[in-house]
């Protein structure tokens, strides 16, 4: 799936001018004239980066990263404004934006900010799609050998861990065999990695 | 403690002193005229006289003080009165009757002329004089008579003869009140009055020659009449003196009527008393009684005629002065008269009109030099104005420019008419007047200039408070602009290039261009310093320009403005650069009002309708609302609630407003915030106006 650069902006010749350099660089090019309409088409599955006026009626960029953020879309923001003032920049950069851009804009610049954008996209959604395999796999464990997984990740010999949770060494050897083989892991340290992905707390 | 003392003493002294001068004077007097007329009565070898001088003395006396003293004057006279009646052997008895009669003579005379005449002068007119003549000389002589008649019987007369001597008395007192009487009482109101008037010597001397030859001409007349036996020629001889009296009585009136009178009265009675009488009778009482009538007859009418002329004099007099005046007044509020004859074909103007015209003095001033010396660009509608309400028959009040015929400078003058006299008739003109008003004028238009100047200053302010978002606004079309261009280079340079792309490019950059103008347009004409200019408007027009304006404004202070715009706004008259002014100044506020106020309830509402008195707009804000004590104020000069703030917005929008022919005014709304609303009057309502 290609890029998409989704521009938001009230001024319609503005919007057109963009769009058009969007597409010479063979990005896709969607564009909006409000964030209202913006966020009813908006779809997370696609990837893509937001290129926001600030100043806008109605709600401007700034509120509409934050209805973003509070969607859990982490789409990247790129943010474009007709007076540059200071406080503003810093406010915008700090909620996570991209980039800071003060109009007329350049070309170089814009596809700079979006090449950026794409790459923090993308790296992004591999991340994303990482976690949802591990979170995925993490639930075909049985319950048992989940818990050893803790022990192991908090790095405890087989012997120690029968003796916390009552059992022989044995039995947890199978358990960790099995274990490894269904997330399919040779090594401790992939396994803690593994862990870490999939936000599980190693046992203390 | 001593020296306080000594000078209440001195000052006691003095008060007494003055006090006492007066009656002791009259008393003098009194003795002094008693005596002379005892001297020309023993003349005769009769003991009473013809001519009785101390009662004159005394209504001197009373009337040049006030009457709460007369008592000091009358008590001072006894002893000199007594003196002089026991001088001539007059029992005791008969003194006090002829001293009593004489003091009701004058008290009752002094009361009825103060009460009458009032104040001196007391022969400044014919009225007066009258009074005079009529109760003074007159009635209470008769009246004071009936006891006058006393003293003889009582002296041991018969009774029979009251009635002689009642016209003894009646006739000595009545000669002394008119011939002494205006004489004294006239100079007495000099002397009180200190006049201004400087005495000419040529009047003086004037005045000693006619004395003296009237002296003469009556001695001769009278000796030669009684000498011959040519008695048919008394009658004529008996005029010769009277070419003097009348001379003196026109030039000198009633002081030179009554002090010829005096002479003649002194010269007859000398005459008569010492040689061959004139007047020949039975007796020597009725030949004294005859030339008493004769002076009596000669002296009432000349005293009148002296007081009718001082009178027309004095109202001359008074006319001249006031013209002086006015003419003074007139010069020095550069004011002229002038006036057109229609019938004569004349016109005439003032001299201080000359000098404001420049003409010369011997410049013959005629309708064309007046109308000439109007301004050529004014003279039209000057002389339409004036021809239309004289048409009215109304008063014509115009203002127009003169250019001066000596220095050809130009002057400011505001002319009023009036035209008097049907058209055609006899005597119909028009007259009126010419001001100069040259610095008012010039002080308007400075006025007006500052006033051009404020307003400009204070748009190029409020642009600047928005300055910000104007920059936003450039800011759009020059991205436009840019990034289409970038676009196209990148077209251009493809293998394949898509031409139509980029022609739709190349439109869309100009469009944007255009729209980059139009900012600018608008800018620069609020920013220009622009004289007033009065153009058909719509005023949802201006609202709509206006809140164009405030667009990033809006947006970067998070307002909302939402408008309510009457469809079909009937056309008004206007400014449109000024009424912008006064309603981004309005906006302005209302946004200002609300910087407290939660975003959510950050809203702007205009309204614009139309009734029958014109179209009217609102801006409503939801701020805090306008104190009661701010009210009146709000539209003063300076006068600011903000922080920041020139405080001049309001008051010239008020200006700019009232310029239009409307009215603006602020109130807190019932619930919250406050409304300011102006209304303008419909276009044609203003341009029948105008």
């Amino acid at each position: 799936m290609g890029f998409t650069a989704f521009l938001v902006d009230d001024d319609p010749g503005v919007l057109k001018a963009l769009s058009r350099i969007v597409r010479t660089a063979s990005y896709d090019c969607r564009a909006y004239v409000s964030a209202a309409d913006f966020l009813r088409d908006h779809d997370p599955a696609v990837p893509g980066c937001a290129v926001l006026d600030l100043y806008m009626p109605e709600f401007d960029g700034l509120e509409l990263q934050r209805r973003l953020a509070t969607l859990g879309a982490s789409r990247p923001i790129v943010f474009l404004s007709g007076a540059g003032d200071i406080p503003t920049s810093v406010r915008a950069m700090r909620a996570g934006a991209i980039d800071f851009l003060t109009k007329p804009i350049n070309r170089d610049d814009l596809l700079a900010a979006i090449a950026r954008a794409e790459q923090y996209d993308t790296i992004e959604r591999h991340l994303q799609c990482e976690r949802q395999s591990a979170d995925n796999k993490l639930a075909e464990l049985t319950p048992r050998e989940r818990e050893v997984m803790t022990h192991v990740v908090a790095g405890r010999l087989n012997k120690q861990i029968a003796a916390s949770l009552g059992t022989v060494e044995k039995t947890i050897k199978v358990h960790r065999g099995r274990m490894m083989a269904k997330l399919g892991i040779r090594s401790v340290a992939d396994l803690v990695r593994f862990a870490e992905l999939a936000k599980v707390q190693p046992h203390h | 403690m001593r020296t306080q003392d000594a000078s209440n003493i001195r000052t006691l002294f003095g008060r007494i002193d003055r006090a006492l001068r007066g009656p002791i004077v009259t008393a003098l007097a009194y003795y002094a005229g008693a005596e002379a007329a005892f001297f020309v009565g023993t003349l005769s070898d009769k003991i009473f006289a013809p001519f009785w001088p101390p009662n004159v003395v005394l209504l001197c006396a009373l009337l040049s003080a006030p009457p709460h003293r007369w008592w000091l004057f009358v008590a001072a006279a006894f002893p000199a009165h007594a003196i002089a009646e026991h001088g001539v052997g007059m029992p005791l008895s008969q003194s006090l009757v002829a001293f009593a009669t004489n003091c009701m003579l004058a008290l009752a005379s002094a009361f009825v002329i103060r009460k009458t005449i009032g104040a001196p002068p007391w022969f400044r007119s014919l009225r007066n004089a009258c009074v005079y003549v009529l109760l003074v000389a007159i009635a209470i002589p008769m009246v004071v008579a009936l006891g006058g008649a006393f003293v003889a019987i009582s002296g041991g007369a018969p009774m029979a003869e009251f009635w002689t001597f009642w016209s003894q008395w009646l006739m000595a007192n009545a000669l002394g009140g008119l011939t002494l009487g205006p004489v004294a009482l006239i100079w007495l109101n000099e002397r009180k009055m200190q006049t201004s008037k400087p005495i000419r010597v040529t009047a003086v001397l004037e005045a000693v020659f006619i004395a003296v030859a009237l002296v003469a001409i009556s001695t001769v007349a009278f000796e030669f009449s009684a000498a011959t036996s040519a008695r048919g020629f008394l009658p004529a001889l008996l005029y010769a003196p009277l070419l003097f009296v009348l001379w003196a009585t026109v030039r000198f009136g009633a002081a030179g009527a009554a002090s010829m009178s005096l002479i003649m009265t002194v010269v007859l009675v000398w005459l008569t008393l010492t040689g061959p009488s004139l007047f020949l009778a039975e007796n020597p009482e009725s030949s004294v009684f005859a030339m008493q009538v004769f002076l009596l007859a000669l002296s009432i009418p000349v005293l009148l005629l002296g007081a009718a002329i001082d009178e027309a004099r004095h109202a001359e007099q008074e006319v001249r002065e006031s013209e002086e005046r006015m003419s003074f007044a007139a010069v020095s509020a550069n004011v002229c008269m002038w006036r057109f004859d229609y019938d004569l074909d004349r016109a005439w103007i003032t001299d201080h009109g000359r000098h404001m015209l420049g003409f010369a003095p011997e410049f013959e001033v005629t309708r064309t030099a007046l109308t000439q010396a109007i301004h050529a660009d004014d003279r039209g509608a000057a002389l339409a104005t004036v021809r239309s309400a004289i048409a009215r028959g109304a008063l014509a009040d115009c203002e127009f420019r003169i250019v001066r015929r000596n220095d050809a400078q130009t002057r400011w003058f505001r002319c009023r008419a009036r035209a008097y006299g049907e058209r055609g008739s006899s005597g119909a003109h028009i007259s009126g007047t010419f001001t100069d008003i040259t610095e008012q004028k010039l002080a308007e238009i400075e006025l007006a200039q500052q006033r051009q100047e404020l307003a400009h200053l204070t748009r190029v302010s409020m642009l600047g408070e928005l300055s910000g978002g104007i920059v936003h606004e450039l800011a759009q079309p020059l991205a436009s602009i840019l990034s289409n261009a970038e676009a196209a280079r990148i077209l251009i340079n493809k293998d394949v290039p898509d031409l139509h792309e980029v022609k739709d490019v190349l439109d869309d950059i100009i469009g944007e261009d255009n729209r980059a103008g139009e900012i600018i347009w608008r800018l620069r004409a609020l920013l220009k310093k622009n004289e007033t200019r009065f153009e058909p408007l719509n005023l949802n027009e201006i609202v709509n320009v206006t809140l164009r304006l405030l667009r990033n404004e809006l947006i970067s202070r998070r307002v909302r403005a939402v408008t309510t715009l009457a469809q079909d706004l009937p056309v008004v008259a206007g400014d449109p650069i000024q009424l912008q002014q006064v309603l981004l100044n309005l906006m302005l506020n209302a946004m200002d009002a609300m910087g407290d106020v939660a975003p959510e309830q950050r809203v702007i509402a205009i309204v614009t309708d139309a009734n029958a008195a014109g179209v009217w707009v609102h801006v409503s804000d939801r701020g805090k609302g306008l104190q009661p004590a701010h009210q009146e104020r709000v539209f003063q000069a300076f006068f600011t609630t903000k922080k920041q703030g020139l405080g001049l917005g309001l008051s010239l929008s008020l200006k700019i407003i009232k310029l239009h022919g409307g009215t603006i005014h602020l109130h807190n709304n019932p619930m919250v915030g406050v409304t300011a609303a102006f209304t303008l009057p419909r276009s044609n309502a203003l341009l029948a106006a105008g």
